[in-house]
């Protein structure tokens, strides 16, 4: 075998290792059989209706959704402004302010939980649901500060100057000439935002309390006591939803030039 | 009002909330590491923590796991990523995509593959049994390869991206120029790829070790309580027995190793400009 055809089989196994596994949870997930076994037993979607016809795992779906539109929306509104001064406004202390907004990135996901339920929640008697939120705001916060100020380094600074030295006060200059061309930017942070808000497991897991529930940490409870393809079709339901999310954002700006 | 006012303004709800609601709480669950049962300031919950033969086994397991899994990934992240850069551009942006793919769908949905497959009634067993391989079904879950593959399977994209970006600004001339003078690929590897490809590699390396030694839900599913890591032991120490001395310490470990991983690997990155 020559070195180029090596090369294309190494490249072919590795994506068969990245990529494989959602086709046997696809399979899997569509089985006919009582347990979960691989190859599966005959095709339905029964189980894949089951799992819709269970009130917790719909009640967890609601709060994952809401928590991240919410916290994605709140990222984005504390975000486009911290990326904006920072890209252009040259404010004093800009180096140890990037150092703090980003510093959630860096810090495990668990313990970012821990810290908050027991220095965030209990003393300030917050509820489990405004935690949750304020936990995944403070996640987001560094993908929307990196995504839009990289939109807005590719932004010319003299069109907007030119805005301004025409008479636009500088919100007017903003909303009318930057915002249209960092938009864009600001949609892909909102899917990167909204995707990681909805897989997050570890700042959750201490912030879940009776009742409330996101759908990966409902999902990781049911695991150990479901022998059924349930959990199985749920997972294949979700890597569905996720592809089509990233298939319709690649078509519709190239989302992976952000991540 | 000048710009850097108005700067200031800008920065400040966000600085201001990422204070209160992470950094805060953060600050003092890492300084309740320094604090002694008596109230003073000392050592003894590291003490305590390393006296325990479960605690040295899960710190040690998890720097091992990390390190192993970021080796593994560094030499398949090699491959795909010569592979992928050796196309035409429209291709290239097509594998960029199906290499990040994953990275968009759910952790849990991800590690679930990995019970379908390595369980009791999974595909591996099944065929084991089929061919005479065993005459019972072999436990693979709750296994440190288990953990290994999960991790793996998981990180493996961010190392192929970081290369891909990499491996893009090596200049088109440099490797047949190399072939030319007549280096053999390994050479070709070691002195010209290797330290022209040093950034992408101290960039994915920290992503894939700080993700491997901070992974919770892998861990979880394909360890259970019989393999813990760090992440897995805290979850078990606090929700379990209400050990907040115990969790204290893991976090400053979980903090230090990652920042140090940072550290270390950005300085090997730069060590090319000397």
């Amino acid at each position: 075998m020559n070195g180029r055809a090596l090369q294309w089989t190494a490249l072919g196994a590795v994506l068969l290792f990245l990529l494989g596994p959602f086709v046997i949870i696809l399979a899997a997930g569509v089985s006919d059989g009582e347990t979960l076994t691989f190859p599966p037993e005959g095709v339905s979607l029964r189980w894949a209706a089951s799992v819709v016809a269970i009130a917790e795992l719909r009640h967890a779906f609601a709060i994952s959704f809401a928590l991240a539109v919410l916290s994605t929306l709140g990222a984005l509104l504390l975000g486009i402004p911290a990326a904006y001064a920072l890209e252009r406004l040259d404010p004093p202390g800009a180096n140890i302010v990037r150092a703090v907004v980003t510093s959630p990135l860096v810090v495990p996901g668990i313990v970012v939980g821990l810290a908050l339920l027991r220095y965030f929640v209990i003393p300030l008697g917050i509820g489990v649901r405004p935690a949750l939120l304020a936990s995944h705001i403070a996640l987001l916060i560094p993908y929307a500060v990196r995504v839009v100020a990289a939109s807005l380094r590719n932004l010319r600074v003299d069109i907007e100057d030119a805005a301004i030295m025409l008479g636009a006060t500088p919100l007017q200059a903003f909303f009318q000439i930057v915002a249209p061309n960092i938009r864009n930017g600001v949609i892909a942070s909102f899917i990167l935002s909204f995707i990681t808000s909805f897989n997050q497991v570890p700042v959750s897991l201490f912030l879940s309390g009776p009742g409330i529930s996101t759908l990966p940490i409902e999902m990781l409870a049911r695991i150990d006591f479901t022998y059924d393809p349930s959990i199985a079709a749920l997972s294949a339901m979700l890597a569905l939803l996720s592809i089509a999310i990233v298939f319709l954002a690649e078509r519709l700006l190239g989302l992976s030039r952000y991540v | 009002m000048n710009a850097r006012t108005r700067g200031l303004l800008l920065l400040t709800p966000a600085t201001l909330f990422v204070f209160v609601a992470f950094l805060v709480p953060l600050a003092i669950l890492l300084a309740g590491s320094f604090q002694r049962d008596d109230g003073a300031i000392g050592l003894q919950r590291y003490v305590e923590f390393f006296a325990d033969p479960l605690h040295q086994e899960v710190v040690l397991r998890t720097l091992r796991i990390g390190a192993l899994v970021t080796l593994a990934a560094i030499a398949l992240g090699y491959v795909a990523a010569l592979a992928i850069v050796d196309l035409s551009p429209t291709s290239r942006a097509r594998l960029v995509g199906l290499v990040t793919l994953p990275i968009m769908i759910s952790p849990v949905a991800r590690t679930y593959a990995w019970i379908v497959l390595l369980g009791r009634t999974g595909l591996v067993n099944n065929l084991a049994l089929q061919f005479g391989l065993t005459d019972a079904p072999l436990r693979f879950l709750y296994t440190e390869p288990a953990v290994f593959v999960g991790l793996l399977q998981l990180l493996l994209p961010l190392m192929i991206l970081s290369l891909v970006s990499a491996l893009e600004n090596v200049p088109r001339d440099a490797v047949p120029a190399a072939r030319m003078l007549g280096a053999n690929w390994w050479v070709v590897f070691t002195r010209v790829l290797l330290p022209l490809t040093r950034d992408g590699l101290a960039t994915g390396g920290v992503l894939v070790f700080t993700g491997a030694i901070t992974a919770y839900i892998t861990p979880a599913m394909l360890g259970g309580a019989k393999i813990l890591m760090l992440e897995t032991l805290l979850y078990q120490r606090v929700n379990v027995t209400d050990d907040i001395a115990t969790a204290t310490v893991i976090t400053a470990l979980l903090v230090s190793m990652s920042i140090l991983a940072k550290l270390v690997l950005s300085r090997l990155a730069k060590g090319r400009s000397k």
